[in-house]
């Protein structure tokens, strides 16, 4: 072997081990207690069969978790990934003070979910309401993460600040690969900027389209400390994610057997779903 | 590529071996007292300064790690099983002793000083014949009021559910705000669901339950309706504020009463120093006979079932259940004594005084009802929706699944 070859085995081998171990395996191991009714700390457990896979399929609440997860996250992913592009069109052209404007539409980024998540839930809950009492405006005098209708929204609302700032930097990087003289050339034959948008630029981006649009979709499905911060998975189970079910059931409930299979389950369904997004994104860039 | 192999070996090496390690000293004998309330940790550490003198020859550890509960899982998983264990009656508690970690006090003299009640919620909780602890302090779950307020109204404490309600509606028609709610927190939901379900169908209908010989829906209509009557008697924003609101809000008089724990005192203490607070037992039913105190037990003292030091250990157990040194534990954590004899003073709390000489005590309903169910959750979304017939179904409904799934 020669020593070249040393030194990238030496780069490789322990990420593949590190992520074997803490990742990999783990996960297969899930499989395993999916198949038993471990609660999570007992010494003994037995071997159930797929009689928690029949349970999960039952359950009502798995069901309305993967409702509410999928609400929220195709709304999010339409909304920041419309929301970062048009942001990153802004920030591409020129404009004064346009390093100041990337590095504050950047900022959110580097926030912790949680700190941020507890920052809305004090303007959600008292500057928005004593703003709306003093303006009379009815519906926004109670703090909206209290009502079970209108509580996802709020999540909603966090997640779409927080993640526009990722999904614009790679909106912008996408914009800055575009040579200009393709709109100099355009403009010489008349194009309109509407025009010169939609087929040259949203086109010459399209890798990035497809990229962001799975990055942000994967990233909303797991949807958790956003929903931890601030509701809990409340009012009742109206902002339950997938992953907050498992993590609650598993631990705090003592189900961790039977949240694991719900986890298998999940992971399969999220894998499938990236699938089909790259296939189907993919195609359309060829086409592009 | 067997000297890469070698390396790598090298690097996972040191942490297999940072598991083996122990510490053992001479002449004296150690004993490590596992406890898990953060609150409490200086005022043990007090006491077993105080035992060490007692006993020279015994050396008394107190470890209060973070999260304690799951350390304790852990170390017991690992068969390193903490001498001397305060825990609180819950979950992990029952689970442990149902598998035989902690050691049987059943014959011990000093279950006798104890107030039964506690010794009962042991027994009910865990299911078994055996006591595996002994009750050492106690909680309550209430009705926190502002004293200076009820006096300037005119009110006296409500010993049924009419002169409740109609305690809160002079409240109500006097301008001012009866409960503060703070559903937000699904868990404060709880508080007045335990103390209409442990006092209206009681703890008898979980055994009931899980034979079959009745349900939610036969049970719990009474439980349902009136927790939507103290719905009406709350802010604007019920489900919008939780539990540090809800302290801050009540320190500051925004409302005369406040439905919580007693160890809400401190917090609301901390808010406001000057505020005076009286705290009586919710009065479910309008026999005031059977308005019971929800009370459960916040720390229990057991031992490891195969420790060494089983005799010394068990000396500290004995110093600690002293009615002086329960004193001085109850007066620094402002919690209730288990054992007979010892009250606590302090006047935040004095009105609970009469239901604890009494024996006027019941457990927390929701430590019967199975933690998988998340019944804060079906409490909080039955109070969002108000729909009792769908509210009583989803109980019955749950409970029949987590049975079903174990």
């Amino acid at each position: 072997m020669s020593k070249r070859n040393t030194a990238f085995y030496l780069m490789t081998i322990p990420a593949v081990l590190l992520f074997f171990a803490f990742h990999t395996f783990p996960a297969i191991q899930g499989v395993y207690y999916s198949l038993t009714n471990w609660n999570g700390f007992s010494p003994t457990y037995e071997f159930v069969g797929f009689k928690n896979y029949v349970n999960i399929f039952k359950d009502e609440n798995v069901l309305n978790a993967y409702i509410f997860t999928f609400k929220y996250a195709v709304l999010t992913t339409i909304l920041v990934n419309a929301l970062s592009l048009i942001i990153a069109l802004g920030l591409n052209a020129k404009i004064k003070f346009r390093n100041f404007f990337r590095a504050v539409y950047f900022l959110p980024n580097i926030l912790s979910i949680l700190i941020v998540g507890f920052i809305f839930n004090y303007i959600f809950g008292h500057v928005i309401p004593d703003v709306a009492e003093k303006m009379g405006i009815e519906f926004l005098k109670s703090n909206i993460l209290g009502n079970e209708n209108l509580a996802w929204i709020g999540i909603v609302i966090v997640a779409v600040w927080q993640s526009v700032a990722f999904n614009t930097i790679l909106y912008l990087a996408g914009l800055q690969t575009i040579p200009s003289d393709l709109y100099e050339a355009a403009s010489l034959d008349g194009a309109t900027k509407w025009k010169e948008f939609w087929t040259i630029t949203f086109p010459l981006i399209a890798p990035f389209f497809t990229i962001n649009m799975v990055l942000a979709m994967k990233n909303n499905m797991n949807v958790f400390d956003h929903v931890v911060a601030m509701t809990g998975g409340g009012p009742g189970r109206a902002t339950e994610s997938i992953a907050v079910l498992i993590y609650q059931g598993g631990f705090t409930g003592g189900e961790f057997a039977y949240q694991s299979a719900n986890a298998v389950i999940f992971l399969f369904i999220i894998v499938v779903l990236t699938f089909i997004q790259l296939k189907f994104l993919q195609k359309r860039e060829m086409e592009m | 590529m067997k000297k890469l192999i070698s390396l790598m070996l090298a690097a996972l090496l040191p942490a297999s071996l940072l598991a083996g390690c122990s510490s053992s000293e001479s002449g004296k004998v150690k004993i490590e007292f596992f406890q898990n309330k953060p609150e409490a940790k200086s005022t043990f550490e007090k006491l077993a300064e105080k035992f060490e003198k007692e006993n020279p020859t015994i050396d008394v550890v107190v470890s209060t790690p973070p999260d304690a509960e799951t350390v304790l899982k852990t170390r017991i998983a690992k068969n390193d099983v903490p001498d001397v264990i305060g825990s609180g009656l819950n979950a992990t508690f029952v689970e442990l002793a149902k598998n035989g970690i902690f050691a049987d006090f059943s014959n011990d003299p000093q279950l006798q000083n104890i107030q039964p009640a506690y010794v009962d919620m042991i027994k009910n909780l865990t299911g078994l014949k055996e006591v595996h602890g002994i009750p050492y302090s106690a909680n309550a779950n209430g009705v926190l009021y502002n004293k200076a307020l009820f006096k300037e109204l005119g009110l006296t404490v409500p010993k049924t559910w009419d002169e409740f309600i109609a305690v809160a509606d002079k409240i109500k028609a006097a301008g001012k705000i009866p409960f503060y709610h703070t559903y937000k927190d699904s868990w404060t939901t709880l508080i007045p669901f335990n103390a209409l379900a442990s006092n209206l169908p009681g703890d008898q209908f979980f055994k009931d339950r899980e034979s079959g010989k009745t349900t939610f829906r036969q049970a719990y209509r009474e439980v349902a309706e009136k927790q939507l009557k103290l719905l009406e008697y709350g802010t604007k924003d019920n489900f919008g504020k939780g539990y540090s609101d809800g302290n801050a809000a009540f320190a500051k008089g925004e409302s005369v009463m406040y439905l919580q724990g007693i160890w809400a005192i401190p917090e609301i203490k901390k808010a406001n120093p000057n505020i005076e607070i009286g705290t009586f037992p919710f009065p479910a039913s309008n026999d005031t006979a059977k308005n019971k105190l929800v009370s459960g037990v916040d720390t229990l003292l057991t031992l490891s079932a195969a420790t060494q030091h089983k005799e010394e250990s068990k000396k500290f157990i004995d110093f600690l259940l002293k009615p002086e040194n329960v004193k001085f534990y109850i007066d620094e954590q402002k919690v209730f004594s288990s054992v007979k004899g010892v009250t606590q003073d302090d006047p935040s709390v004095s009105d609970l005084k009469e239901s604890f000489q009494k024996g006027l005590l019941v457990d927390f309903a929701d430590h019967y009802i199975p933690s998988a169910m998340k019944v804060d959750k079906i409490v909080q979304g039955f109070l969002q929706k108000k729909d009792m017939d769908e509210y009583l179904k989803t109980l019955d409904t749950e409970w029949n699944k987590v049975q079903e799934r174990k």
